[in-house]
């Protein structure tokens, strides 16, 4: 029954075919080809190697409270000064980077999960669920992101797993949205009526269909879903909402050190520089990302 | 030989803000064991909403399938729920159906392994490996060189020809009884067109599958249908046998397409192409009379005052539906 009909058939020309190479190593190349990409991700290793091995690198215990030094400038011995409790800032800001980065990614997962799939159920299922699942939406967002945040943090008091929980339900509204979106863009296309006509099923078809079809654009509001999410946490613990102390926090070192911002602009500013740095660091890693991975894009890039 | 699909009257009515739209009004057609049929009319005419709804893939509001029924292996496809496992489980494994545009039929994000493989897990429960084992017989079948490496491509990797080639080997990879192709080859140059059909040929040789394709070009089913059916306006106008229908159309319509293509051998000057005139009709509010009456060159009196004519048999297997017997008029 195989070859009769090859035999037949007349098979198609070469030129018909490009040639064939492994996707893995076209993500990286095309990941690695573009500079700003290189730069967001080397900074995001350093982040993720500082927060692991923090403890091996960090000169000080972060917490380690010395009345004999506070607010000293920075020097050999403390190269970014110390606080206004004799905290060692660069040790501070080194552990910082582990509260940074659970909360992060914490909150980006849970918002993730939960917005996705919300977003992905209202489209594929149109009609009422769409409604119900999209008016809810519409009433998240009606609310500022920072505000959801802030009053589940003051409601349920502050600490790690309260603001991951708080951050999380604020971004929930930006990925449903997003996923609404794709998958009622996606369910246009022709493949997905083919699919249906070879008989798959819903959830088969929510998932291996739409869903990678929708897949940059997941990882770009991701990965720069990351970095809002430390400013967000940053602002929270500003406000006083967010990790309790004495637990090194980039928001909370600018809170208590914004008040010597003139005598020790050390103090404040540099948990802000790392801020920054981290932030710059996930969105180019996410415009990277998308460029490499999205198939439309190959060949154009 | 034996009637695999055996679809009578069936309607399919759209609901729009403009009004009610009869996309099909009253079709009827059958295919055997091993046969190759054509359907053929214009854009809009109602051919591919035919297919659609036996498949239960019509959206179903605004669509609606008022009426009919298409009876397949003893059961009647249109009572099963769109969205059943019935329904499912038909689809593809039993009748399967490809579209007019391969470039984006395949799912651009998935290898073209993977789409192929998971037909075949879905529908015959089979494991990776021998799902990709089969995959590559498939592929093979249908002409792609170098199957087994190709598995890791991805469509846009592939030309239009290979893709609709690829189309065909996922539909036929559960071995369905029916394989509908809608318009397979409007979107190909005509050399490829003509592979795909040939390949089409020998798929139904060889694997005892039978095809229904929908097409606006008599020339791609002059070649390999056995039996045409000719749809204006969301009703079946002629029918009959292949030759039957190129070598002595008697519906005007038919006619009047026949005129309008260039034949094989014939020069310049042989024969005026003549177009058709006026345009198809609107699908909401058609009025009762025969819907080709505007633009028919045969009409009598007859055909302004009553409804649209039943087909009516005018010998083996032919069937018109039209009051003038334009037989007689030339």
């Amino acid at each position: 029954m195989q070859n009769n009909v090859a035999n037949t058939v007349e098979p198609a020309a070469w030129s018909e075919i490009a040639p064939a190479q492994s996707e893995f190593r076209r993500v990286i190349r095309v990941f690695f080809g573009r500079k700003l990409a290189v730069v967001g991700f080397v900074l995001i290793a350093f982040l993720i190697i500082t927060a692991i091995f923090a403890p091996w690198i960090a000169p000080y215990p972060p917490n380690d409270i010395d009345m004999n030094q506070t607010l000293a400038k920075p020097s050999a011995e403390h190269w970014l000064g110390t606080d206004n409790l004799g905290r060692d800032v660069l040790s501070r800001i080194i552990y910082g980077a582990r509260t940074s980065l659970i909360i992060a990614f914490g909150a980006t997962a849970m918002s993730v999960i939960l917005g996705e799939v919300l977003g992905l159920i209202a489209a594929y299922f149109g009609g009422i669920v769409f409604q119900i699942i999209m008016r809810f939406i519409d009433a998240l967002m009606a609310v500022p992101m920072l505000l959801i945040a802030l009053i589940m943090a003051s409601l349920l008091g502050g600490g790690v797993k309260n603001v991951i929980l708080a951050l999380g339900v604020g971004m929930v509204s930006v990925h449903a949205r997003m996923m609404c979106a794709q998958a009622l863009s996606v369910k246009q296309n022709d493949y997905i009526l083919s699919a249906r006509a070879m008989g798959m099923g819903d959830l088969r078809m929510m998932f291996q269909e739409i869903v990678p079809n929708a897949f940059p654009a997941l990882v770009v509001v991701a990965t720069v879903g990351l970095g809002a999410v430390i400013l967000a946490e940053a602002g929270l613990s500003f406000l006083g909402v967010g990790v309790m102390p004495p637990y090194p926090a980039w928001g909370g070192m600018i809170s208590d050190g914004y008040k010597y911002i003139l005598s020790n602009p050390a103090l404040a500013l540099s948990p802000g520089v790392a801020i920054m740095l981290v932030v710059f660091g996930f969105n180019m890693m996410g415009d990277g990302l998308r460029d490499a991975l999205d198939p439309r894009l190959r060949g154009i890039v | 030989m034996a009637v695999l699909l055996n679809v009578e009257n069936l309607r399919t009515y759209f609901q729009t803000d403009r009004g009610l739209v009869k996309a099909v009004d009253g079709v009827s057609f059958y295919i055997n064991e091993k046969e190759i049929i054509g359907l053929v009319g214009e854009s809009g005419c109602g051919k591919s909403v035919s297919m659609l709804s036996v498949m239960q893939l019509i959206s179903v509001p605004p669509g609606q399938i008022v009426s009919g029924s298409a009876i397949f292996d003893g059961q009647d496809l249109l009572q099963y729920k769109s969205k059943g496992e019935e329904m499912s489980s038909i689809r593809g494994a039993k009748i399967a159906m490809i579209f007019q545009e391969p470039m984006t039929s395949l799912n651009p994000v998935l290898t073209i392994g993977r789409q192929t493989t998971e037909m075949l897990e879905l529908h015959l429960n089979m494991d990776s490996q021998t799902a990709k084992e089969r995959a590559v017989e498939l592929l093979n079948s249908v002409g792609i060189p170098e199957a087994e490496s190709r598995l890791d491509s991805y469509p846009h990797q592939f030309s239009g020809g290979m893709r609709q080639r690829v189309m065909i080997a996922i539909a036929l990879s559960c071995n369905p009884k029916i394989l509908i192709a809608d318009e397979p080859t409007t979107a190909v140059d005509v050399t490829t067109q003509a592979q795909l059909l040939e390949l089409m040929q020998e798929i139904v040789n060889q694997y005892n599958t039978s095809l229904i394709i929908v097409t606006h070009n008599l020339g791609v089913v002059a070649r390999y249908a056995q039996r045409i059916y000719v749809m204006y306006a969301g009703r079946i106008v002629e029918s009959g046998l292949c030759e039957d229908i190129f070598l002595n159309p008697l519906h005007p319509y038919t006619i009047g397409l026949l005129k309008c293509v260039p034949q094989l051998g014939e020069t310049k000057g042989d024969r005026e192409l003549v177009p058709i005139s006026g345009l198809p009709p609107n699908l909401i509010n058609m009025p009762n009379n025969c819907a080709f009456l505007p633009r028919c060159s045969y009409h009598t009196e007859k055909c302004r005052l009553e409804p649209w004519p039943e087909l009516h048999s005018t010998g083996e297997q032919h069937y018109v539906s039209c009051y003038v017997d334009t037989q007689e008029t030339l």
